[in-house]
């Protein structure tokens, strides 16, 4: 008969160097939690993570080879699949990145239509993250709740531009079109729709004491540790590091609209969950504002027909939902970049993964990886 | 600078990237081969083997946060570049380290910052940069069997299909349309099976 | 009286007359009675299935099952059944063939001896024990034993992580589920679940229905958690929590095996309830008039029958609610909430509970004051850290 393999056995052991009080977990790739094709090796003694190893690489599709190969305008498309939760926001950062390449200026009602649609992004992203986490803590019901919202933003962003995920919507100068004319009144509805679900999130999972116990005082990442790994967005905000590049490195118009960046200090998953929370709120407020000071006129600069920046190099960031999203790119001043690197903010962000996750429970590190709001498309590239 | 930023760092608010080069140019001149400043950015290129003291030299002062580190193939050399900004000012630091494109080794700065970690083996992963002293310097994207560096302006793969602008599909077809009769047949064969590459 | 009992005695005499050996009835009998209750648990396990995914579709605002069957995809269900019934059935190759085999039975068999002394109705009860509820919570909690087993032959290292789980679990659980249980039985002097109901038949102050839940609520709130436990229902679903260890001891089965782990799952959470009802919510009494045409132990049954089904299927719709609405405890903060707040509530209770008994009646305003006293005391020591930080506070 054959005798299963007791855990931890020297056959076991030869391979992994493993020890009868150790256990390695392989988790992921296929994972229900890993938000993708993420694989983690944990070292587990009991329940409790020892240590911790990321694998990548599996959605790699060699993102940058193909923008060299690219010119400028066809790139977008691309950027649509970095981060495809936020797809908007990564062509913002795209756009943003040649535009200070070429010192562009751009039209004003295309910066408003561009601070609406990313906003209205970053509401969408952090709605996923809230379902998701929801899910990873066993709470099911708030991942429904938060897809039904999702769906209208979507909806809103079919009507403008066709499409429903990637959006490829941003052109290097302005916006291809205008917004359909139902889209402000389209907007308003459900902004008046979605002010009052926040709270119905909060009586499910904010207030729960349940959801609390189980996200309070985990993945601890100190402010110095956050700042040493370079962790970005709401990552770092929930370390009590008052740092928005919309505010302190203000990009397109983001400096007229006035909302506040939602902070706090405890390091914990808590305090990122209360930071994306928060964040929501603080969209909408920029999307009312946005909507209301939409300035009539064009939406697209007058640009050549073939984009050729002048030669030099940028590394430009933007706020995604997830962080800072950089492009770094050296151009030749021919049509196709010279050098086109992305600078993901969950790439860096997971590379902190191991760092929090060490003396916490197998359950815990469910919770942790939810709560970094990772987008595998984005990390592997 | 706005004014939503409190100046947690008092002195900083005078410093003008000029006179952080220039601070930096008294300190450590020697290992600065070039430099400019543009706008808020201070642009430096570094002699490699000086790279890690520089790296050090502008974080102690004020440049906390590594925002990323990237490489480029420039045919006669590599280059490894490092952005740095920090969460107090504006100001930025954009170092350019040339290496060797045969023997190209620059010293591991995350001992410096933690998160080097990932861009690091990200570059070694796709120029084939290698950081010396690096923890943990193995391929991060790629499988671990990979050969060669894809990044590098020189590498080949056969299972790399040149790209065509648009339009010029079909007018490569038309021209070979008339220069032989059509074998349709094979051009839709599938491409050869995949084989590593050995570049 | 007409009971099952005395059916059975006839059966058993006739059969006797007719010189046939003892053997031949006592199978016959046996053969309709597990046919019955296999019957009646499949069914039921079905229905739930099917009920479960409906009240969840509605607490998710969404539907549900709609196609399968016509009215509301009631066939659900019986579709899925006939798929896992088809299914390959798999045996990973490193598994120990046997007891990976033996486990979904061990697991589902356990379920099922527990319908054994589950009073249905007035008289209707396969077998009345005088240890019935011992006999019961004991038997149920043989289902651990079968997911060990699944756990650890599957040789995969989430399947044990669930067992060892689910293990320390049940061995937590088991403690404060039977002294919540031992309220009751004080006061009615017996273990037999036919003379625990019997003994519900009064009224408390001539006005609320003589069901223990009423002196007993403190034992019903701690049965009923620990009945979540037990089943490995949200909020207590760790041993197969499904974002964490993929789905526990049973990530190696499929097919018919799974289904029958699956099957077990909703079995179990009918005897629970079946505990529940019978033990503090009185059973199959309610109100109930005599239908024309029948016998009147007849008429009484069948009204004690449905009313039996509905306390049942109450209970079951509260676990599926509270699984929709809450999330998941960690593993050690469901250790520390068994053994610091329910066993020291479950041991003042049982001690209250025995004061009023000894002391009589006139001491229960003495005895209650203190009880609530305790209680509070135990609730402050036993969660000093609890916090709750509201939005828009800065923690």
């Amino acid at each position: 008969m054959d005798r299963p393999i007791p855990i931890g056995t020297t056959v076991v052991m030869e391979r992994t160097g493993e020890t009868m009080e150790e256990m390695y977990v392989n988790m992921g790739p296929q994972h229900p939690s890993t938000h993708g094709v993420l694989r983690l090796m944990l070292k587990l003694d009991g329940e409790y993570i020892i240590d911790c190893i990321p694998y990548i690489g599996y959605l790699h599709r060699c993102h940058e080879k193909i923008g060299e190969n690219r010119n400028y305008t066809q790139i977008i498309p691309y950027t649509d699949r970095l981060d495809y939760l936020a797809s908007m926001s990564m062509n913002f950062g795209y756009v943003l990145a040649v535009e200070r390449l070429m010192g562009q200026k751009i039209p004003e009602r295309a910066e408003y239509m561009r601070v609406i649609l990313a906003e209205l992004q970053r509401i969408a992203s952090h709605l996923i993250w809230l379902g998701t986490f929801g899910l990873d803590l066993g709470n099911f019901t708030i991942f429904m709740y938060c897809f039904r919202e999702r769906e209208m933003i979507l909806d809103l962003f079919e009507s403008v531009t066709g499409q429903r995920l990637n959006y490829s919507f941003y052109r290097i100068g302005g916006m291809p079109m205008d917004f359909p004319e139902t889209f402000l009144t389209d907007c308003q509805v459900f902004l008046t729709w979605f002010k009052p679900r926040l709270p119905e999130y909060d009586a499910i999972m904010t207030d729960n004491i349940l959801f609390q116990k189980r996200v309070q005082g985990v993945g601890i990442s100190p402010p110095q540790v956050a700042v040493d790994y370079g962790l970005s967005g709401p990552m770092l905000r929930a370390c009590g590091i008052k740092w928005d590049l919309r505010r302190n490195d203000p990009y397109s118009i983001y400096d007229r609209f006035e909302f506040d960046i939602p902070v706090f200090d405890t390091c914990d998953v808590w305090a990122r969950y209360m930071v994306r929370r928060k964040e929501m709120e603080e969209s909408v407020k920029i999307v009312e504002q946005a909507l209301a000071q939409l300035p009539p006129g064009e939406v697209m600069a007058k640009m050549p027909k073939t984009i050729k920046p002048p030669a030099g190099q940028i590394y430009s960031r933007a706020e995604s939902p997830r962080g800072e999203i950089g492009f770094y790119i050296i151009s030749d001043g021919s049509p196709k970049p010279y050098r086109y690197k992305v600078r993901s903010p969950a790439y860096v962000n997971l590379s902190a993964l191991p760092e929090m996750l060490k003396g916490c429970l197998v359950a815990d590190c469910v919770a942790v990886l939810g709560s970094v709001d990772i987008v595998l498309g984005e990390v592997d590239r | 600078m706005p004014k939503c930023l409190s100046a947690r760092l008092p002195w900083f608010e005078e410093m003008t990237p000029e006179e952080i080069l220039g601070q930096l140019k008294q300190k450590i001149g020697d290992a600065i081969t070039q430099s400019e400043v543009k706008g808020i950015e201070v642009r430096l290129t570094v002699k490699p083997e000086q790279s890690w003291e520089v790296c050090r030299l502008v974080r102690d002062i004020g440049f906390e946060y590594l925002n990323c580190i990237s490489g480029a193939d420039w045919m006669t050399h590599l280059e490894v570049v490092y952005d740095l900004s920090s969460l107090q000012h504006l100001n930025k630091v954009h170092l350019r380290v040339p290496v060797d494109r045969d023997n190209s080794v620059v010293r591991t700065v995350t001992d410096i910052w933690r998160g080097a970690n990932w861009h690091e083996r990200e570059c070694y992963d796709l120029f084939g940069v290698r950081f010396d002293g690096h923890p943990d310097l193995r391929r991060i994207l790629l499988p671990e069997d990979w050969v060669g560096y894809p990044l590098r302006k020189d590498y080949t793969d056969e299972r790399l299909v040149p790209y065509t602008e648009y339009g010029m599909e079909e007018k490569l077809a038309k021209a070979e349309g008339e220069k032989a009769a059509p074998k349709d047949a094979k051009s839709l064969q599938p491409p050869a099976p995949a084989k590593p590459a050995t570049a | 009286m007409m009971t099952f009992a005395s059916l059975v005695e006839r059966f058993y005499a006739a059969m006797a007359a007719w010189g046939i050996p003892w053997i031949v009835p006592t199978l016959i009998v046996m053969v309709i009675v597990v046919s019955v209750v296999l019957a009646y648990i499949s069914v039921a396990a079905m229905f739930m299935i099917w009920w479960e995914r409906k009240i969840s579709a509605h607490i998710q605002v969404r539907y549900g099952p709609m196609r399968v069957g016509g009215w509301h995809g009631w066939a659900q269900s019986i579709a899925d059944g006939i798929k896992l019934l088809l299914k390959e059935d798999l045996i990973p190759a490193g598994a120990d063939k046997v007891v990976f085999v033996l486990a979904p039975m061990v697991v589902f068999g356990a379920t099922v001896a527990a319908y054994v002394t589950i009073p249905w109705a007035p008289g209707l009860i396969v077998r009345d024990l005088n240890i019935g509820i011992l006999y019961m919570v004991s038997i149920s909690s043989l289902v651990v034993v079968g997911i060990i087993m699944a756990g650890w032959s599957s040789n995969n290292k989430y399947a044990t992580l669930g067992a060892l789980r689910s293990a320390a679990q049940a061995v937590s659980y088991e403690v404060p589920l039977v002294l919540s249980l031992l309220g009751p039985v004080m006061i009615a002097g017996t273990m037999s679940m036919g003379k625990l109901v019997e003994a519900q038949s009064g009224r408390w102050f001539g006005v609320l229905p003589g069901w223990f839940v009423f002196p007993q609520i403190v034992a019903f709130l701690i049965y009923f958690t620990c009945a979540l436990a037990e089943c490995n229902r949200l909020p207590f679903d760790i041993p197969e929590a499904e974002s964490e260890l993929v789905a526990g001891f049973h990530v190696e089965y499929s097919g018919m095996r799974f289904a029958m782990f699956f099957l077990a799952e909703y079995a179990n959470m009918f005897v629970v309830s079946a505990i529940a009802t019978t033990v503090f919510l009185g059973g199959w009494h309610g109100p109930w008039i005599p239908l024309p045409g029948l016998p009147r132990e007849v008429a009484h049954g069948l009204f004690g029958l449905v009313w039996f089904q509905v306390k049942c299927y109450f209970l079951i719709f509260v676990m599926m609610w509270l699984r929709w609405t809450l999330a998941r405890l960690r593993v050690d903060q469901l250790m520390a909430f068994a053994w610091k707040v329910l066993l020291p509530i479950s041991f003042a209770n049982l001690i209250v509970t025995g004061l009023v008994l000894v002391l009589g009646k006139q001491a229960l305003l003495y005895v209650g004051g203190i009880a609530i006293l305790l209680l509070a005391a135990i609730l402050l020591a036993a969660r000093p850290a609890a916090r709750t930080v509201r939005v828009g506070e800065r923690t």
